[in-house]
């Protein structure tokens, strides 16, 4: 059994795999676990809070056993924020309640998991890449892991070492977001044919140090409405941690329409609203990171299962964009694919046929209980955020149903418009002080970014003359906004005219340009293994 | 030739780390942990000499508990077995009771060859190395730019030096001898899948380290250097401007 | 028998020479020894070493100590510390200065050891307070200073990083005493044999041991400067080097860079020219000595850390500094 991706899927498909009853004689299944990162988690970024549902139903014990789960959420609020003013919303809409709930760092408590998981006796092997899939005929056999030792032109160093192919009786692709594994294998099988388009959004954040005193640990606090027009879909974030340990983010919708629009600086200038700039006021900034996930939903979930492999968590999109938490249907989900998959082997027979059981446990178990209800959602808040209020209240009534059924939806790139005229309606750059409000650059140095330098770039662009010509025309160059980590720059080039300039290394792995580009011809590849961010508290 | 190589474990480059409260060490409780570079190309020579001249190589690591990640990094890479000084007090200590924690797990076994880094990213003694040579009593060089694959001919390490200013030297020694390798003199190997299947089998020794000898220092206070001066602007028209510069450089700061 | 410690000089300055030639760095520990406070005495050891000896007693100290020996002949680990191990136990000094060479990190760790204590090493400032003496050393790579107190009875070995006092800030005096040491070493104790030192050119560049550098950034536009400030790096005697954007766009090689995925210096000079300052160029730079920043941009960041700067353009600049520096 191989499983690519150390993060909440992979490792509870892990730990699945390593301790459920294996039957009578019957050996234990060899599990391992490729991880891109340099170490368990260090990738792992999100809000967070915790339902721990799929925790408990993975690991009754994790409380014993030390699991970095011990911020009850304590009180919730919710605010309709104008430029200067809030509105708090009279009551939580029970789909944000998060009583019982905890305030994590998801990367901690994948680290700890990563123990849990080594503890049950499976291999993780961090600072390794799947590149690419292996097949026999249609079949997925396994995964080479990329080459290391290559430089910048694409030849070997003398440290040079090949891939290697690692093969499996069933591969579990936990790749996460807009995986690249994932990507190859849906387009091959067209797995998402006959499913809506995914779609999705990117979360900026931050992790400050804020004075005693002004938010009590536990406290959850989301907004709506500025800095976004309300024709876009987005919000922020804060979520108090102990010790003045404030997490304070931004998600953006990467279905915007207005290509002069940059997440990062909508971050920004959320973080001057009153609001936020008060509870921040005197604090220090200490982390950073960005990450997209996927919101399209029950309808955008594509087919799971294949000979030979099956697709689990923020890679399939088993995320609850309604109650913003994706952390335990991605462990469900790798729960029910360990399920599907020990079944598999123990019936000598890995074939989609068999493996189709993992869509039947998705089917009949929590995932659908919870995601069917709001498959709508975020699909209604393309039409703006009032209508998707609208439809949110009425779905808890309906059960959300809808005339049309699925709502249709469009891939978010597709709905970004040409600039018109000279201007884009985004305003102005937000002033960056480096106290509230910072560069993407020096954000970057905060998320402990590193590659190295001498390799070939991992963000593949196709034909970068369509950057300099068209792109620059029709959208402005969308690519140097929309990513969070200033990869992406048009230089003057010799001779006159600009070209694209890849800072691949300042790369935070969010992969929003895989996502977002108008063009769809950026292809996030992999780099080195162990390249990338490194989370600690995120 | 058996060899053992010390490694530390080391707060990662370029981590936005911070001050604690007591304002006396770093608050390292939630930073990233890598192995000290320097340390790094230590272990890639050992193990270098080791396909040479075969042998063992032997990571030794003293520290909390967490140093585990890199003495399993450094088996990863290679090393035959590793000893671990178990202590959590060896992060703030001086270079004397670290290098006391290393030589009191060296001890009890016959080394022909002790390699270290240079010097550490985190305190940057420098000189851990030397002192565990005299604690251990053995020769020592530092700031080895290439071993030489022959030896001096009389049985005795020859070792190429760096010295200040674009200047080398030769020098040999008896064995069992220590060197500190500095940063820059191999090429580092990446762990490979099989030598991380590899190092979950090899051996980890624990050694306790209980009472750490008392200090040859204390650490009063840490800070973030302060710019002592403003910024001096020097304004006018280029040559007028270049001129001032120019005369600053050579009368004020004496940088010329 | 050793003598009472008071009738001896508090501090005890380690002077370096090679080939009888003092090194010069040997003035800088003598200043930061005479800002101490108390009498100062210069110890010098090695063959040939009169003329060094001489030199050194035109310094405003108590004494200057010759060890002479023909096992000190060649530098050697063993050698130094057998000798300067016995001038300590004779002298019994407070403190023992070093200047932080790549000499004194050979042996002075393991002197201090022999002499029941450990090396303070690479000290940037010392300062005497009420408590007692206070020594400042960077840490974390130069990210934060740490102020060290000696403990423990001594006597206490001190290193100070290069250029962390101003030679010229020693005090000459005139005609301090020369007196011979006794020391007689042992040769066949001596372990480490020393062929001659040889140079070599690097195959890598290696900044980190430039005394000056000039740093070029996106201000340049074009690697079609790149000679205008090749030019300006050999009037000032120094190497050139550049922030990422330069290397990733191939103008300079990799090993040019500075920053966090550079290398990390700290020159006498460092010249930033058209670099905005990221927080990824400032971590590898700000522990220069003096740093002069050339760029367009008033409100660049490079500023907050730059002792000179001229707000201007590097291309009028930049010819004007090389004109001027020839002048």
């Amino acid at each position: 059994m191989l499983i690519v991706g150390g993060g909440p899927a992979g490792l509870a498909a892990a730990y699945r795999l390593a301790t459920r009853h294996r039957g009578p004689g019957g050996d234990p299944p060899v599990v391992a676990v490729l991880e891109k990162s340099r170490e368990a988690g260090a990738h792992m970024l999100s809000g967070a809070v915790l339902d721990p549902s799929a925790l408990t139903d993975l690991m009754p014990d994790w409380r014993s056993r030390g699991a970095p789960v011990e911020v009850p959420v304590t009180e919730d609020r919710i605010y309709f924020l104008t430029e200067r003013r809030r509105i708090p919303f009279p009551v939580t809409p029970p789909p944000l309640r998060n009583h019982g709930n905890y305030v994590i760092s998801l990367n901690r408590l994948v680290r700890w998991l990563a123990g849990q998981v080594e503890a049950a006796g499976v291999d993780i092997f961090a600072g390794f890449a799947g590149a690419e899939l292996l097949y026999e005929g249609d079949r997925v056999v396994g995964v080479r892991t990329g080459d290391r030792g290559i430089d910048r032109e694409g030849n070997r160093k003398a440290t040079f070492e090949p891939g290697v192919d690692i093969r499996a009786q069933v591969t579990v692709l936990a790749d996460g977001v807009r995986g690249n594994l994932t990507k190859s294998l849906v387009e091959r099988f067209r797995l998402d044919g006959g499913r809506l388009p995914q779609v999705y959004a990117v979360g900026i954040k931050e992790l400050w140090d804020v004075p005693a005193g002004r938010l009590p640990a536990g406290a959850v606090i989301h907004t709506l409405g500025y800095p976004l027009p309300h024709e876009q879909f987005g919000g922020g974030f804060l979520y108090a941690l102990p010790d003045g340990a404030l997490s304070v983010g931004f998600v953006a919708g990467l279905d915007y329409r207005d290509p002069g629009f940059d997440p990062h600086s909508a971050f920004q200038r959320f973080k001057r609203h009153p609001l936020v700039a008060g509870l921040l006021a005197g604090g220090e900034m200490v982390r950073y990171g960005a990450k997209a996930l996927p919101e399209g939903g029950w309808h955008a979930i594509p087919r799971c299962h294949v000979d030979g492999a099956l697709i689990v968590g923020d890679a399939a999109g088993f995320l609850n964009s309604m109650r913003l938490k994706g952390i335990h249907l991605a462990m469900q989900s790798g729960i029910a694919a360990a399920d599907a998959a020990l079944d598999a082997l123990e019936a000598w027979d890995t074939s989609a046929e068999r493996l189709a059981r993992y869509a039947a446990l998705v089917e009949s178990g929590p995932i659908r209980r919870e995601l069917h209800p709001v498959r709508n959602v975020h699909q209604a808040f393309a039409g703006g955020l009032l209508p998707g209020l609208l439809y949110s209240g009425l779905s808890l009534v309906t059960g959300g149903w809808w005339i049309r059924d699925p709502m249709p939806a469009h891939p978010g790139h597709q709905r970004m418009q040409h600039v018109r005229g000279e201007r884009s309606a985004a305003p102005d750059a937000v002033p960056v002080d480096r106290r509230l409000t910072f560069d993407k650059l020096t954000n970057v140095h905060y998320s402990g970014t590193r590659h190295d330098e001498d390799q070939p770039s991992h963000l593949l662009v196709q034909d970068t003359d369509v950057c300099r010509t068209r792109c620059r025309e029709e959208y402005g160059n969308p690519c140097t906004r929309f990513c969070p980590a200033a990869v992406y720059e048009m230089v003057d080039a010799r001779g006159g005219g600009k070209r694209l300039q890849i800072n691949a290394s300042n790369c935070v792995h969010c992969k929003t340009c895989d996502i977002m580009d108008p063009y769809q011809i950026i292809d996030w590849v992999p780099p080195e293994g162990g390249g990338g961010p490194r989370y600690e508290g995120m | 030739m058996k060899i053992a190589v010390c490694i530390k474990q080391v707060v990662t480059r370029d981590w936005p780390l911070r001050i604690d409260e007591s304002a006396g060490w770093v608050r390292d409780g939630d930073a990233s942990f890598e192995m000290n570079e320097p340390d790094a190309y230590a272990l890639e020579e050992g193990l270098r000499l080791k396909e040479r001249h075969g042998g063992e190589v032997v990571v030794c690591s003293a520290g909390p508990a967490r140093v585990a990640q890199v003495i399993r990094e450094a088996l990863a890479r290679g090393a035959d077995r590793a000893i671990h000084v178990v202590s959590e007090d060896l992060p703030t200590a001086d270079a004397g009771v670290v290098a006391e924690a290393l030589a009191a797990a060296l001890r009890d076994e016959s080394f022909d060859l002790v390699l270290t880094g240079l010097q550490s990213d985190d305190q940057g003694f420098g000189e851990t190395g030397v002192i565990l040579a005299d604690r251990l009593g053995l020769p020592h060089a530092t700031i080895i730019m290439e071993i030489a694959a022959d030896g001096d001919g009389e049985g005795r390490i020859r070792v190429k030096r760096e010295l200040e200013g674009g200047w080398f030297q030769w020098l040999s020694m008896p064995t069992p001898a220590l060197l500190t390798i500095q940063s820059g003199i191999n090429q580092l190997r990446y762990a490979t899948l099989r030598g991380i299947m590899a190092a979950k089998r090899k051996e980890v020794r624990t050694v306790p380290f209980a009472s750490p000898p008392p200090s040859a220092w204390n650490i009063v206070a840490l800070r973030v250097p302060v710019k002592d001066k403003q910024t001096r602007f020097v304004d006018g028209p280029p040559e007028a401007a270049a001129a001032e510069l120019v005369r600053l450089l050579r009368d004020e700061a004496r940088a010329l | 028998m050793p003598m009472p410690s008071s009738d001896r000089a508090p501090v005890l300055v380690i002077a370096e020479q090679r080939a009888g030639n003092l090194n010069p760095v040997t003035w800088e520990t003598v200043a930061a020894a005479q800002a101490l406070g108390g009498a100062v005495a210069v110890a010098v050891a090695g063959t040939g070493i009169a003329g060094a000896a001489a030199e050194l007693a035109a310094a405003d100290v108590a004494e200057v100590l010759v060890l002479e020996d023909p096992a000190l002949e060649s530098y050697t680990p063993d050698g130094h510390i057998a000798a300067l191990a016995s001038l300590v136990e004779q002298e019994r000094p407070g403190l023992v200065l070093f200047p932080h060479t790549y000499q004194t990190r050979d042996y002075a760790p393991a002197l201090a050891n022999r002499l029941g204590g450990v090396l303070i090493p690479d000290c940037v400032g010392a300062e005497v307070r009420d408590a007692g003496l206070v020594l400042l050393r960077p840490m974390f790579q130069g990210k934060f200073v740490a102020e060290v107190a000696p403990a423990g009875p001594g006597p206490h070995c001190i290193s100070f990083q290069i250029g962390a006092w101003r030679a010229d800030a020693a005090a000459r005096g005139g005609a301090a005493a020369t007196r011979t040491v006794p020391v007689s070493v042992d040769g066949s104790t001596i372990r480490q044999r020393p062929e001659a030192p040889f140079q070599e050119a690097k195959q890598a560049v290696d900044l980190t041991q430039a005394e000056r550098i000039v740093a070029v950034g996106r201000g340049i536009k074009g690697q079609e400067h790149l000679p205008l400030v090749q030019e300006l790096a050999r009037a000032l005697g120094a190497e050139v080097a550049a922030s990422r954007p330069i290397c990733d766009s191939g103008w300079l090689p990799m090993d040019r860079q500075i920053g966090s995925s550079g290398q990390t210096v700290s020159p006498k000079l460092y010249v930033a020219l058209g670099i905005s300052g990221a927080i990824q160029h400032l971590v590898g730079m700000k522990g220069s000595r003096t740093i002069v920043a050339v760029n367009k941009d008033a409100d660049a960041p490079i500023f907050e850390v730059a002792d000179y700067g001229i707000v201007g353009d590097l291309f009028e600049v930049v010819p004007a500094l090389v004109a001027a520096l020839g002048e």
